[in-house]
């Protein structure tokens, strides 16, 4: 049973591990790979499962490969499959950009790696340009949703306030709208 | 003090941090910047940096900014700050997937915090907009290279369906070509 679990463990690390390696690109990035190597290959949870674990780690807040590491390896192994998986996704990243922020210390400054990063800025703001026309198609659908998001650019960009605030401001309005207006059944 | 300062920011943002990579960067960039740990330039380059190399962009960026501000153990406290919320909610959200799944409350909330994580990501687009073409120093100034390497951008994804990681390298190869 002993040598069973600790089995699961180190492959549950090592499978978070080379996925953390893996995939450049972050968290929605990942998911795909993930259900590869935990669904397809190692069958470790269905399908149903790891749909679920998507939802949940894109709804809460916090890092979406994070998120899905800690249920992936909860379901399979408790909270220390959670552990395990989380410092298996983490620990790549971490290695490669301690090495970079140590390097980059030495070479920032040099004009060839500025022309490249300043090449590299302004493509991440058209790749977050057009993420920002997909996501607001399918998120802002109504007039309260187009109102809410306004608001919040004009509040965050222009008035300097606490994102943390403008979140939990948006959590009330959602709930305080669709509760005035929605049905009350099956509320908590 | 720097260090536990340091956590408890990154716990916040792990904890609020709604929408993933792209919502996540503009929290780090208004709590760091509001506090003077960072530069508008050392930011975006540290972000820039996030998106080109392996994991999640938000670990990436924790893990440099932990870096710079306190040394190892400012990265390591900052990856544990971030990641120490999720461990939480995940697990609960784990045991009560059905109640969570079916909750109206939930439900609302969240159709409250999409439209404003929309609203985050454009204001990451515009950042890094202001750290490559537009100087604010010189209004109605554009650099044109820049510029027309965010359009070569878009249309990549819009057109070609580009893959993300491989645009934002054509596009550094190409600052160093034409900038």
């Amino acid at each position: 049973m002993k040598k069973t679990n600790s089995k699961v463990l180190w492959d549950l690390f090592f499978t978070f591990f080379k996925i953390g390696t893996f995939t450049i690109g972050g968290g929605l990035a990942m998911l795909p790979v993930i259900e590869r190597e935990i669904v397809d290959k190692k069958g470790y949870i269905n399908k149903e499962e790891i749909v679920d674990a998507f939802a949940v780690s894109q709804s809460l807040p916090g890092v979406i490969a994070i998120n899905s590491a800690i249920y992936v390896g909860y379901r399979i192994a408790g909270f220390i499959g959670a552990l395990v998986a989380v410092l298996g996704v983490v620990l790549p990243s971490f290695i490669i950009i301690l090495l970079i922020a140590v390097l980059f210390s030495t070479v920032s400054g040099n004009p060839i790696i500025d022309k490249a990063l300043t090449g590299a800025k302004a493509g991440i703001a058209g790749v977050i340009a057009f993420a920002v026309v997909r996501l607001g198609k399918r998120i802002i659908r109504d007039i309260f949703s187009l109102v809410l998001a306004v608001a919040a650019f004009i509040v965050a960009f222009l008035f300097d306030i606490n994102i943390a605030l403008i979140i939990i401001l948006g959590a009330l309005s959602g709930f305080v709208f669709y509760r005035l207006r929605g049905d009350k059944e099956k509320w908590f | 003090m720097v260090l536990i300062k340091l956590f408890f920011i990154f716990a916040k943002i792990g904890l609020l941090g709604f929408g993933g990579g792209y919502s996540i960067i503009t929290m780090i960039q208004k709590e760091l910047m509001a506090l003077g740990w960072i530069t508008a330039e050392e930011y975006a380059n540290i972000a820039a940096i996030s998106q080109m190399t392996p994991g999640p962009i938000a670990v990436n960026a924790a893990t440099y900014v932990g870096y710079r501000v306190g040394g190892f153990w400012g990265s390591v406290l900052a990856t544990l700050g971030v990641s120490l919320p999720s461990f939480v909610l995940v697990i609960l959200a784990a045991h009560f997937i059905l109640k969570f799944k079916e909750s109206k409350a939930v439900e609302a909330c969240m159709k409250g915090i999409r439209p404003v994580t929309v609203a985050l990501i454009a204001s990451a687009c515009i950042f890094f907009a202001v750290e490559s073409f537009v100087d604010l120093n010189l209004p109605l100034y554009i650099n044109p290279g820049a510029f027309a390497i965010f359009v070569l951008a878009i249309l990549a994804s819009t057109l070609l369906k580009m893959d993300t990681i491989l645009i934002i390298i054509l596009s550094a190869v190409l600052g160093l070509v034409i900038l």
